[in-house]
């Protein structure tokens, strides 16, 4: 989907991406000639037929660093993938009854963000299953590299 | 005025481009794979996934370098099969390492990590209208693992689809760019009921530039083991489909054993179904390396 300005004739850029509130999210677009603004308000069933296709929705990299907005808070918001900054974000909850929290070493976040984001945190709680069974505490490269061994792969 | 085709980009979130970004890394990473043959039927309950896995445990004992995607997300049954439904997806520095058998194949099931006490869920805010938005969010995870997994140099990749003809040709629509490397092999039962199923998907398939290895008849006669005979399971008139038949397997209940308990084939030496797989790997071999032109 592309907006043109019509008085401009211009094509319009993709400015913020509102905080995703009940599936619908505010996009907003403005014409670069004339600074004319509008608001593309998508409902649920729109913004889910984006987010199915497994894209982001956000702007250019320089705009996005120059608004400062793309970055919407949405913990807990099944959308939240699509809007840069917000993935991984996950509801709060019940701690109380977990084992010992594992650390993960920035090397092994690295490389965990290669793991589709729908099957992470499934990969993630085994790899942390893997560390505690075998005395650690902290997830690190060397421990990938043994679950990688153990699993003989 | 200018029209869409007058402005490059759509100005800002590039969706086009990330969807081709995408389809790039399912080419990078699926570089080194030489063939990929999708197992099918149209039917449910025919014994894809027990002939995909087994079909691969035949191929892999030849030498052939072998890995199966469970791309049936909804009810996957490899991992239990082969054995790997403990296993992790363990990231490496660029791609994410799969679990493999005892005999050696790589194995990608939703089942390693999603215990079959659960169902596959996708968080929506569309609630209740999955029918409209659900085949496209599983075409795009399907698409992150095949980039984000590691599959290297390999000389069959087996995709195990999910029932459905109509499956069959969205799966056909979605490897489209990795041909002329994939076929489809199909499997199906004696009973007419199944014949006429497959038969829509042949039917199906064909409008398309699809290459059809052939299919399979598998549950061809029930093997006796007091007996050591193939007895009639159904009671149809023998009748082929249109396309190459590759064989015939008969229904062997230590096999079903096998497949509850991830073992691998190579246990059941010398029988019938084993001789009966043996023959298909190599008619799978053959008409791999054949010339043969995708059916139009």
């Amino acid at each position: 989907m592309k907006f043109l300005c019509v008085p401009c004739d211009s094509p319009m850029k993709l400015q913020t991406v509102g905080p995703p509130e009940r599936g619908s999210l505010s996009i907003v677009y403005s014409c670069p000639e004339c600074g004319y603004e509008i608001a593309m308000l998508t409902n649920a069933y729109e913004t889910q037929a984006v987010q199915s296709l497994g894209v982001r929705i956000g702007p250019e990299k320089s705009v996005a660093d120059a608004s400062g907005e793309a970055n919407a808070s949405a913990a807990g918001c099944p959308f939240a993938a699509m809007i840069p900054g917000t993935q991984d974000v996950q509801p709060s909850r019940d701690h109380s009854a977990e084992p010992a929290p594992v650390r993960w070493t920035a090397a092994a976040e690295a490389r965990l963000a290669n793991v589709p984001a729908f099957v992470r945190p499934m990969a993630k709680a085994g790899i942390e299953r893997f560390a505690r069974e075998n005395g650690c505490l902290e997830v690190d490269e060397k421990i990938l590299d043994a679950a990688r061994e153990f699993f003989g792969m | 005025m200018k029209r869409y085709h007058d402005i490059v980009g759509d100005g800002g979130s590039g969706i086009l481009e990330q969807v081709a970004e995408l389809r790039g890394r399912i080419t990078d990473g699926l570089a080194g794979v030489r063939h990929i043959v999708a197992v099918g039927s149209g039917k449910g309950g025919v014994g894809k996934s027990t002939l995909t896995l087994h079909l691969a445990g035949a191929l892999r004992a030849r030498g052939v370098r072998i890995a199966i995607l469970d791309a049936d997300f909804n009810g996957p049954s490899q991992a239990r099969m082969a054995g790997v439904h403990g296993a992790l997806f363990v990231p490496g520095r660029h791609k994410v390492s799969l679990p493999r058998t005892m005999n050696g194949i790589a194995v990608f099931s939703m089942g390693s990590v999603i215990p079959e006490s659960e169902a596959l869920d996708f968080e929506s805010a569309a609630q209740g209208e999955s029918h409209t938005w659900r085949a496209t969010r599983e075409f795009a995870l399907l698409g992150e693992i095949l980039a984000s997994f590691e599959w290297g140099a390999l000389d069959l990749l087996m995709f195990d689809l999910p029932p459905g003809a109509e499956r069959t040709v969205q799966y056909a629509d979605f490897l489209e760019p990795l041909k002329p490397r994939v076929s489809f092999l199909l499997v199906t039962i004696p009973s007419e009921v199944s014949r006429g199923v497959v038969a829509r998907s042949v039917a199906a398939l064909s409008k398309g530039p699809n290459r059809l290895l052939g299919y399979v008849e598998n549950m061809s006669g029930y093997y006796c083991r007091d007996c050591n005979a193939i007895k009639p399971l159904f009671e149809s008139e023998p009748a082929g489909l249109s396309i190459p038949c590759l064989g015939t397997i008969p229904f062997d209940p230590e096999l079903a054993r096998h497949c509850d308990r991830g073992l691998p084939l190579a246990e059941l030496p010398n029988t019938r179904v084993g001789r009966a797989l043996d023959q298909i790997a190599q008619q799978l071999l053959d008409s791999l390396e054949s010339t043969t032109e995708p059916s139009q």
